[in-house]
């Protein structure tokens, strides 16, 4: 961040010397500091999943739903601004709609990926409007089947088995190598549901000391119809338990493995290998502009 | 000497992710007098502090009615606030005669989001300068929401905003629990005046500056102002 | 001097030569909407009992008097608990029938409560067909529909009747098109006023209306044999019949007719 003061970071649109449009990395570092969401590709679906802190006693529980439906199929999930995000979404239902309107079939996916990912580039291109706060996972299943895609706010976006972006994303990523990795035949949307939970969990380990609430979606051919939906209920609870003891068998190993960090309270290994170390204490502080 | 080059719109990120123009206008509401809101399952209600420029002036409305069942109330800057409460008369209206349907609390909620959003991403506007506690009664029970410039809006049992808003929001806390359950309407009120003494500092509550709604599963959207709130003081 | 504009006359064509349309921009012929309709689907009948309502149409879409298309479904459920029975144009039918979907899509926004409390009532889904249809005859551009939303809210019956016009009525029996002429009477014979409505089970109200078609059938130059009915009852929820046919029909007196066709005799 050498090039902070120079100026060519107090516009969007402006390229630096060295070819850097500089306000959308730091429209990353605001969705680097949100909580953590992620998404995950199954046989016949795909699961998103968000950690929602609890900053207030105050807060209804179960309220204040993160993950956002964009047309029936599609679902999405974001971290960093979150009026952001739902001005994304929006654009995302306005998009579905039309296509629906003009061709009277459901977006395909990566046709909406495309769409959408022309929106938030077109975001980075003017100095009128800044870049979004948000990166975005969101995915369904069309007629070829399911899709996962993360859009981050510089209108670039992938397709992905499983995606991770917020805060935790560092453990989240490497958990879901590992997880997709172990179930390289593919699995079973209920089985995803269960290793999104963990996941989240395990993300959230890192910042222990805040309260937060799991919320998970899923869109999966044989269990949702297609349509995308809130998981609920007993799933839902089996999720949260499967979650918890698997948390509880890893806290074990882990002081097993590295004793003297204990004491330092730094969490496990991972966390400790962030990248941009330069800005991310400050940003840890004061980049609590979302109210989560 | 050191000058924040990052805060001058609010289309600029700082290095750290942040809007400062953004986060600014939510100190707006700080300069305002203090607002409580809170419900129950059967209620919701809000309380607020009027202040008057001087002797002679009337006192600054703070709560405005949307709907039979929809109101708010405010701290910042009041003519933000009619712009917004001037939208959601819309809205109320407009769900009303196209589709025979109360506006719910949750989408009135995601309306007021959406529409600040807006301000935060364009140039040559600026955020709301003001902050909202929003109270309804709708098919799914009462709701309180609290609205801020930056666009979030959150579902809360409990809030308080405005100059030394701390101190309600604590004292609401602590007897969550209890107001939660609250079935009477006089008592869930009680509760919100007592909470919105805690923070006061060099005010008194008067007929003159307390401001009371109330709404409900039996009672519509109704204000309370001047003599009708002696028996709260 | 008379001062009344009416009786000053208008600037004669000799003295000044014919409008000239150009100084007001206008066209020379004022702009034309839709007239008629073309694919027509023929009565959608309903009426309501002890514990909900019943509705049907049949299948069949006409071109002129040519009995152009055989499976077209003229009801149109929206959320769990809404039957919009559409006669009239077919091709705004389905225009009617994208906004319905649309709106049910924008339901499920962002809405904690879509599946509950709040969930498309009959009401909602009537309020705004009612306005969709009298904003496009105030444009004198009308949908060529007769419309009936039957479903049931807040443990109720709700049954009621927009058109082509904007004009809406309720009543325990209601049918559009032939069918209001026609059908209107044999089932008012069940259910005459209101109160006749929670002397009717579920069983009468079906025999009638299956009766009602049975008469439209013989009758409706312009309907099929085939139908669709539709029930959303109070504790069942909605319950959907498809590829109906009318049964029991006699038809020996047909071949005594006499003035009709090609006989000779």
């Amino acid at each position: 961040m050498t090039s902070i003061g120079t100026g060519y970071d107090l516009s969007n649109s402006v390229f630096s010397p060295d070819g850097r449009n500089f306000q959308v990395e730091y429209a990353v570092k605001a969705v680097e500091n949100g909580a953590t969401s992620i998404g995950i590709k199954c046989d016949d679906g795909v699961v998103f999943a968000v950690e929602k802190i609890v900053t207030s006693k105050l807060l209804v529980p179960k309220r204040n739903v993160k993950i956002q439906g964009i047309d029936r199929h599609i679902g999405c999930v974001y971290s960093g601004l979150i009026p952001d995000g739902r001005h994304f979404v929006n654009r995302g239902r306005e998009e579905a709609s039309n296509f629906k309107k003009l061709y009277s079939n459901a977006i395909p996916i990566p046709a909406f990926a495309d769409r959408i990912g022309q929106y938030v580039q077109a975001h980075t291109l003017y100095n009128s409007v800044r870049p979004f706060g948000v990166t975005a996972i969101f995915g369904g299943i069309d007629e070829n089947g399911p899709h996962l895609y993360m859009l981050e706010p510089s209108g670039t976006y992938w397709g992905y088995k499983g995606a991770a972006t917020g805060k935790g994303r560092q453990t989240a990523k490497a958990e879901l190598e590992k997880v997709i990795d172990q179930n390289s035949e593919g699995f079973s949307a209920r089985d995803a549901v269960k290793q999104a939970a963990k996941i989240i969990y395990m993300a959230h380990e890192d910042n222990k000391e805040k309260d937060f609430e799991l919320e998970i979606s899923w869109c999966s051919k044989s269990e949702t119809n297609g349509l995308h939906k809130f998981v609920e209920g007993e799933l839902f609870d089996e999720a949260v338990e499967y979650a918890k003891k698997e948390i509880a068998g890893d806290e074990d190993s882990d002081s097993d493995n590295a004793m003297s960090s204990d004491d330092e309270d730094a969490g496990p290994d991972v966390a400790t290998t962030t990248e941009t170390p330069a800005t991310e204490g400050n940003a840890d502080r004061d980049g609590d502009i979302e109210i989560e | 000497m050191f000058r924040n080059n990052y805060d001058g719109d609010t289309v600029t990120f700082s290095p750290t992710g942040r809007l400062f123009q953004v986060e600014y206008a939510l100190e707006a509401i700080k300069q305002g007098s203090v607002t409580v809101g809170l419900r129950s399952s059967k209620y919701a209600v809000l309380v607020a502090l009027k202040r008057n420029a001087d002797e002679l002036s009337s006192f600054q409305k703070k709560i405005i009615k949307c709907d039979e069942h929809l109101g708010l109330a405010l701290a910042g800057l009041a003519p933000d606030a009619r712009v917004l409460s001037n939208y959601l008369r819309q809205q109320c209206n407009y769900s009303d005669m196209v589709f025979n349907r109360k506006l719910s609390v949750e989408k009135a909620g995601h309306l007021l989001c959406d529409k600040a959003q807006k301000n935060t991403q364009s140039y040559g506007g600026r955020p709301y300068g003001v902050g909202l506690l929003i109270v309804g009664y709708d098919k799914s029970g009462p709701h309180l929401l609290e609205f801020q410039p930056s666009g979030n809006t959150l579902e809360l049992y409990g809030s308080a905003i405005g100059a030394r808003s701390q101190g309600a929001k604590t004292y609401l806390e602590r007897v969550l629990d209890k107001f939660v359950e609250i079935e009477d309407a006089e008592e869930l009120i009680k509760t919100g005046v007592e909470a919105l003494k805690q923070s006061l500092k060099d005010e008194t509550l008067s007929t003159d500056n307390l401001s009371i709604a109330i709404v409900g599963e039996d009672i519509p959207f109704t204000m309370y102002e001047g003599d009708n709130v002696a028996k709260y003081l | 001097m008379n001062h009344d504009p009416f009786s000053w006359g208008r600037p004669s064509d000799e003295t000044y030569g014919a409008y000239n349309n150009e100084i007001a921009h206008a066209p020379s012929f004022p702009k034309m909407n839709t007239q008629q309709p073309i694919v027509t689907g023929t009565s959608v009948i309903s009426m309501k009992y002890n514990n909900g309502v019943i509705i049907a149409a049949d299948n069949l879409g006409s071109y002129g008097s040519l009995l152009r298309f055989t499976d077209i479904e003229r009801l149109i459920p929206v959320g769990k608990n809404t039957i919009v029975g559409i006669s009239g144009d077919i091709s705004d039918m389905q225009h009617i029938e994208h906004l319905l979907e649309e709106i049910e899509t924008e339901n499920q926004y962002d809405n904690s409560f879509a599946d509950n409390e709040e969930s498309l009532q009959p009401s909602y889904v009537f309020e705004y067909l009612a306005n969709v249809m009298y904003s496009r005859r105030s444009k004198m551009n009308p949908l060529w529909n007769a419309l009936i939303v039957a479903g049931v809210e807040d443990n109720k019956p709700f049954l009621r009747y927009v058109n082509l016009l904007g004009v809406t009525y309720s009543s325990p029996t209601l049918a559009t098109g032939f069918g209001a002429h026609l059908a209107v009477p044999l089932l008012r014979r069940v259910i005459d006023r209101e109160e006749d409505i929670a002397k009717t089970d579920l069983q009468t109200a079906k025999t009638t209306i299956l009766e009602a078609m049975k008469v439209l059938y013989y009758r409706d130059a312009r309907s099929s044999r085939k139908f669709s009915l539709a029930i959303i009852d109070n504790d069942q929820g909605l319950i959907f019949e498809k590829d109906l046919q009318v049964e029991k029909m006699a038809w020996n007196f047909a071949k005594d007719i006499r003035g009709y066709g090609t006989q000779k005799v």
